[in-house]
């Protein structure tokens, strides 16, 4: 999206803004009530007796939180774009916690836990991943190459295999070459198993992926190399794929981050990784809870690095195109 | 011509087909390889579940240990999902569910069972603030169970265990709805929201049950259990010698008291033999 340079007033500075904000806050509050949790009762403390619950300190309370909420929201406007962005985010991740916290985890379970989960659990989820999202580059290439061919057996056969791929719940695929594949006679172990299922599924999606790619670059481009006398090889390694690869790096970063996290569809061939054992640890003491939400945070924290390594690809790219 | 062509074919089915294993194969190659290959499902306390120390241990998980240590060979467990294990067609990844399995005629179909090492009263649970009194309060209920259970096919009117000694029952509920769930921690979990928020009772085994409770569940059992539940040790079908070693193993632990000790260690009660 372009920003102009027309400096207007900012929005959240505007008191008719404000005021409608403060309203809507303050009905928010009013309606759900929060005397009875543990902030309305500190609150409740602050300002001094009260019966909680009864309308007018709910109504004090909900003016209170209105007002917080109203001075944080103008603050933030005065701040810089950048210091913007980071005290957004923090805000709304220390409100995503508070969340978790009104479930009384037990934290000292959690901490007995996290270090097997830490070695069991992503070491097996990242090499799985890992392992997958190399093989699947691979089947990518080759079948985005095959697709733009004109090669009708190459062309058959990558369309029968993106849309066989792309067509099957990636959780019956698992099922599908773990379960079938010794019927065939060739027993596979769980593991080889998932990686195939993880690959072959990304490989299809990422197949379009980079066909797309490829076939943003406008035609003239192949024409003035052929022209050139640079045979396919070099084309597409020195012209084509040099433009193409900045356009395919967000959609396949977002396929890493996907699969990632479809990594855990392996744990029903019992295979020892984060969502395994997020099921598994918790279930002699019943506390499900506790191990659900611990590999949520190693699933978000992963896909945060993911999404880190992709930014610096894209600005990588960016710089080079900038040249 | 045409004989031909059908030798070919019955030759190329009975070779798609000869999958199965041979007897005493398996057995041979326990025996070769010094290791007994266990699947049992780790999300089953007391049966098998993982320990503090992230070891897996449980009833079930003591039983194998004991059997392999009687033929001699060390243990090794495998988790796949329950379902795979009694999907059947092992393929040699594993030789052996001690899975607190009971003897279905459908999955006898593809495993063989050669001992039944104990029984479980198999009970109805409803919410502490329930007012059902009796097992029969919950006709016409939502009620849950793990899928492809022998809980979920006694709800649907369906259930058939037809191992030598297993006690006779009656269906005496017919719920509305069967709610069915990956395992019993998830049904217990619906259950535990509150009097017919998700559930409005479920069946499940009484040891998890009592497990449950024991670590603050508010849940609690209704009427007589449903039925006994035998539970059998698995193996992949087709293998006689393996069915008469495990066989005589488990009538071994039987007769000098193993299993009643381990029983007793686990659930605090002897369920190796059917106590009415």
């Amino acid at each position: 999206m372009h920003i102009d340079t027309v400096v207007g007033d900012r929005l959240v500075h505007k008191p008719k803004f404000l005021a409608a904000l403060f309203a809507a806050a303050f009905a928010l509050f009013f309606a759900i009530n929060v005397s009875d949790t543990s902030l309305g009762i500190s609150l409740a403390s602050l300002i001094g007796n009260m019966v909680a619950g009864d309308a007018y300190g709910r109504g004090i309370i909900a003016l209170i939180l209105a007002a917080i909420f109203v001075a944080d929201i103008a603050i933030i406007g005065f701040l810089p774009l950048r210091a913007q962005l980071i005290v957004v985010w923090l805000q709304l991740a220390v409100l995503f916690l508070a969340f978790f916290l009104v479930f009384h985890l037990s934290f000292p379970f959690i901490l007995s836990k996290l270090r097997f989960m830490i070695v069991q659990g992503v070491v097996t989820t990242l090499y799985v991943s890992a392992i997958a999202i190399s093989i699947s580059f691979m089947l990518a290439i080759a079948g985005a190459i095959a697709k733009l061919s004109n090669n009708g057996f190459a062309i058959a056969i990558a369309n029968f295999y993106t849309s066989l791929f792309r067509g099957l719940p990636l959780l019956m695929q698992v099922y599908l070459i773990y379960l079938g594949l010794p019927q065939l006679g060739y027993v596979v172990d769980a593991i080889p198993a998932g990686v195939a299922a993880l690959s072959l599924c990304y490989g299809a999606y990422m197949t379009e992926i980079f066909r797309a790619g490829i076939e943003s670059i406008p035609k003239g481009q192949w024409e003035a190399s052929r022209a050139l006398g640079f045979k396919f090889g070099l084309t597409m390694r020195r012209i084509i794929l040099p433009q193409a690869i900045p356009v395919i790096v967000p959609p396949t970063g977002n396929q890493f981050i996907a699969m990632l996290k479809d990594s855990s569809l392996v744990s029903v061939i019992g295979v020892w990784e984060v969502m395994f054992l997020a099921r598994t640890m918790g279930t002699k003491t019943f506390q499900h809870m506790e191990m659900l939400i611990t590999a949520a945070m190693i699933y978000w924290i992963l896909s945060m690095g993911l999404e880190a390594v992709q930014s610096r690809i894209e600005a990588y790219y960016r710089r080079r195109g900038a040249r | 011509m045409n004989l031909i062509l059908i030798r070919a074919l019955a030759a190329f089915a009975a070779i798609s087909i000869g999958s199965a294993a041979f007897a005493g194969e398996n057995l041979d190659r326990i025996m070769k390889d010094g290791v007994l290959k266990v699947a049992t499902d780790a999300n089953w306390a007391p049966q098998s579940f993982m320990n503090d120390s992230n070891e897996l241990d449980g009833f079930d998980v003591n039983v194998a240990q004991e059997l392999s240590k009687r033929m001699g060979v060390k243990v090794e467990f495998v988790t796949p999902d329950w379902s795979i294990i009694t999907a059947g067609h092992w393929s040699g990844r594993w030789d052996v569910s001690v899975g607190s399995m009971s003897p279905t005629k459908d999955r006898a179909k593809v495993l063989t069972f050669p001992a039944i090492y104990y029984y479980t009263p198999a009970s109805f649970a409803v919410h502490k603030d329930s007012k059902a009194l009796d097992k029969t309060d919950l006709n016409g209920k939502k009620v849950g169970a793990t899928t492809n259970s022998t809980f979920e096919q006694y709800l649907q009117g369906d259930l058939v265990t037809d191992a030598e000694g297993a006690p006779p029952f009656t269906y005496d509920v017919k719920p509305e709805s069967i709610l069915s769930l990956k395992d019993s921690s998830a049904v217990m979990d619906d259950l535990r929201l509150g009097d017919g928020v998700r559930l409005d009772g479920m069946l499940g085994s009484l040891p998890a049950i009592s497990e449950a409770i024991k670590n603050g569940y508010p849940i609690r059992v209704v009427g007589t259990p449903a039925f006994y539940e035998p539970l059998a040790i698995a193996i992949d079908k087709g293998d006689d010698d393996l069915t008469a070693k495990i066989a005589s193993i488990i009538k071994e632990m039987q007769a000098d008291g193993t299993l009643s000790a381990l029983s007793v260690k686990w659930y605090g009660v002897d369920y190796t033999t059917v106590s009415k």
